[in-house]
């Protein structure tokens, strides 16, 4: 049986799409600190620490963890690079809380971190492959089709995922910690701008962002005697899961290894009804179509209605009942490889009501949703007020 | 014998440098070399944080050198052009006057019998200096600092980014499924393979069964219709970065062939503008002429040998609502 693990600290830094002031290092630095201080602890207080990024494209430094180790005070303690494309911070994650539920460490730092403005993201993700036909299209030119067939499939109205794109970025005004804060985001405004990766337009896109995030999981024990004031965040239950990018018969859309994902926290969590169970969800949606994708993807409602529940306003922060992406989510901030720990992040300051002026009135539980490759890879938590 | 095909991948990064290595890159363009204070030490180069507990140090810095003694060293016999000198050097951890922390650098040393431990060295500055470690060239034998060329001064503002213009060339054995693939294309024939296990149908020379896990040699080789119906697209507005060559928007159309299961992704299209591209439109294979020689050696980006990509034939679209699903 796995040990009681909890979140009980949460930080990370005021994402930007350039943060010429920090080197990686103190991007890093910045997010744990917060996270340590959120914990009331310090450097020497952490038993290991797992560290996760999106390809080491994205900024030329290979292998980063090897620099980033005394600068995370790692010197002397285990520490873990977790490598899952874009649902890499929710990996990361997990695996440190594996560390903790395992038995093995009492309190283990998890921190992730992208700094695009480094490079240039469509071309890191547009690179030659041995053998491959050239994208040259980064990841919209990949998601598109896949949208288009969900759009049709499901019958969904165009507007739909121009309501999601205008929502999440409302939200974002109620998050100091977000990347885009366009105060005048209206429909019309996303409507209109340009459509980059027909049928995904402009606004319907998610930023490239400089930013980090981290975590303090830590054991029962630890939580206990914590002194922080801000309670902590249980995990009822966590999971990854994995399938191919590419073979016949694949549906692309509604992704068997994320449906598997789900079905395996929710039976930890003992979750039959996820709408109704869970108070409060951050999903990766990096295009705003993944938000009714998902919403079917995650079982919070039959195939095919997931736009449905958008267009009725259900996950909206303001009056929904199953809010999504309170903080403004992927499409307001992108630090590709802290994207997925943001997720996780925000649902442990739900549970702990952290999240000020985006926190949802009487948190008990909240789930956190990363994928990343192809649709190939997902990691899920779903985290409680109270003890499992 | 392994056929390789070679790939390089280039970048031109700019890296942000924070307030301690950007301060230390400053004083270089003005000739001079920073340390940071921590406790006893000076850490040369200056780092934000105690390299022990992870504390973070206060800007405190100290000039340190500029000559210094060398600990250790290894010889380069052979350097690579990425190497700071292009012929043979030393890599040396130097101690510089002041400093309690060893420099890596390299040092033009002559000979590798000259290199001792307790060497005395200073270093030979770039005339042109802008803020990176290579604004030293290398370190010289001797107690005197010299200047490359006529020296340009110090930096007018604060260095605060670096540019760092990354270069790195594989050499890719190419598989022989996709060698056969690409001889196929030449004779206008379009090469799938059968999973003997699930019996799906691969196209091109992947060589392997991603569901099942198994090789796909020679013997589950198919002939592929080169006929097939536009089931879903992408039209993509090009954003500018370096290596896009397109410059308008253009279509990555996915195929099913007739008649199977296998849908080609993200493929050409050809005479078929942006706005004209439909789920079910019918479309034919378009080929290289023999003379054009397209990407002879089924190298990077030459996954399918003489294909080119595909161009309305034609016939009448097909009206199949489940087509645009078929993405792979």
């Amino acid at each position: 049986m796995a040990q009681r693990t909890a979140v009980i600290g949460v930080g990370q830094t005021y994402h930007r799409s350039k943060r010429e002031d920090v080197s990686i290092a103190g991007l890093v630095r910045e997010a744990a600190q917060r996270a340590l201080e959120d914990a009331q602890m310090d450097w020497a207080d952490i038993d290991a620490v797992v560290i996760g990024k999106a390809p080491d494209m994205f900024e030329g430094v290979v292998m980063p963890e090897l620099y980033l180790a005394p600068a995370l005070g790692a010197v002397g303690k285990p520490m873990i690079r977790v490598h899952t494309a874009g649902s890499v911070g929710g990996s990361t994650a997990l695996v440190a809380a594996h560390l903790v539920a395992s038995g093995t460490h009492e309190r283990v730092l998890t921190v992730a971190f992208e700094k695009q403005s480094d490079s240039d993201a469509m071309w890191a993700l547009s690179i030659p492959q041995p053998f491959s036909a050239p994208l040259l299209a980064g990841a919209g030119g990949y998601f598109a089709p896949i949208i288009r067939a969900y759009m049709r499939r499901s019958g969904a109205p165009d507007h739909i995922g121009i309501m999601v794109a205008v929502k999440d970025r409302k939200q974002a005004l109620k998050n100091p910690y977000a990347h885009l804060h366009i105060e005048d985001i209206s429909f019309e405004m996303v409507r209109d701008s340009i459509m980059l990766w027909d049928p995904v337009r402009y606004l319907e896109t998610c930023p490239s962002s400089d930013g980090a995030a981290a975590m303090v999981l830590a054991s029962e024990a630890v939580a206990d005697r914590s002194s922080s004031g801000t309670p902590p965040a249980w995990i009822h239950g966590m999971a990854m899961r994995s399938e191919p990018t590419m073979f016949a018969g694949r549906d692309q859309v509604n992704p068997k290894a994320g449906q598997e994902c789900a079905a395996d926290v929710y039976r930890q969590a003992g979750i039959t009804e996820p709408r109704r169970e869970i108070d409060v969800a951050e999903v990766y949606v990096p295009f705003s179509w993944y938000e009714p994708m998902w919403l079917e993807n995650l079982g919070f409602c039959a195939e095919g209605d997931g736009w449905k529940l958008t267009d009725a306003g259900a996950t909206a922060l303001d009056g929904g009942d199953i809010p999504w992406n309170c903080s403004g989510g992927v499409l307001s901030t992108n630090p590709i490889g802290a994207s997925g720990m943001l997720r996780f992040l925000e649902a442990a300051m739900q549970v702990r009501g952290q999240a000020g002026e985006h926190q949802v009135e009487t948190v008990r539980r909240s789930l956190g949703q990363a994928y990343g490759g192809g649709s190939q890879f997902f990691a899920m938590w779903v985290l409680g007020a109270d003890k499992p | 014998m392994t056929r390789f095909a070679e790939s390089t991948i280039t970048f031109p990064y700019k890296r942000s440098l924070g307030p301690v290595v950007g301060a230390f890159m400053t004083a270089l363009t003005d000739k001079r070399i920073l340390g940071i204070r921590n406790g006893k030490d000076i850490l040369v180069p200056p780092m934000e944080w105690d390299p022990t507990t992870g504390a973070e140090l206060a800007p405190d810095f100290v000039e340190v050198g500029p000559v210094g003694t060398v600990e250790s060293w290894t010889w380069v016999p052979t350097p690579s052009v990425q190497h700071p000198l292009q012929h043979a050097f030393a890599f040396a951890l130097i101690r510089l006057d002041g400093a309690t922390t060893p420099l890596l650098h390299a040092v033009d040393g002559g000979s590798s019998e000259r290199m001792v431990e307790g060497l005395r060295v200073a270093p030979r500055w770039r005339g042109t200096r802008v803020g990176r470690i290579d604004d030293i060239i290398c370190f010289v034998m001797g107690e005197v600092p010299e200047t490359d060329g006529g020296d340009t001064g110090a930096a007018q503002e604060p260095v605060q980014r670096m540019d760092y213009h990354a270069s790195i060339t594989y050499r890719n054995p190419v598989p022989a499924a996709t060698d056969r693939a690409v001889v196929a294309s030449r004779n206008r024939r379009l090469l799938g393979l059968r999973c003997p296990r699930c019996e799906r149908v691969y196209a091109g020379g992947k060589g392997y069964c991603p569901v099942d896990a198994v090789e796909l040699g020679p013997e589950c080789e198919v002939d592929l219709p080169t006929v097939g119906t536009i089931t879903n697209f992408a039209i993509v507005t090009p954003v500018s970065y370096p290596g896009q060559t397109e410059t308008e928007p253009f279509v990555r159309a996915f195929v099913l062939l007739d008649g199977t299961d296998v849908v080609i992704g993200y493929s050409p299209v050809i005479e078929l503008p942006a706005d004209e591209v439909r789920v079910g439109q019918r479309v034919a294979a378009v080929w290289a002429s023999p003379a054009e020689e397209h990407d002879q050696e089924g190298g990077m980006g030459g996954a399918w040998g003489s294909l080119l990509g595909w161009m309305p034939n034609g016939e009448p679209d097909i009206d199949d609502p489940d087509l645009v699903n078929r993405i792979f």
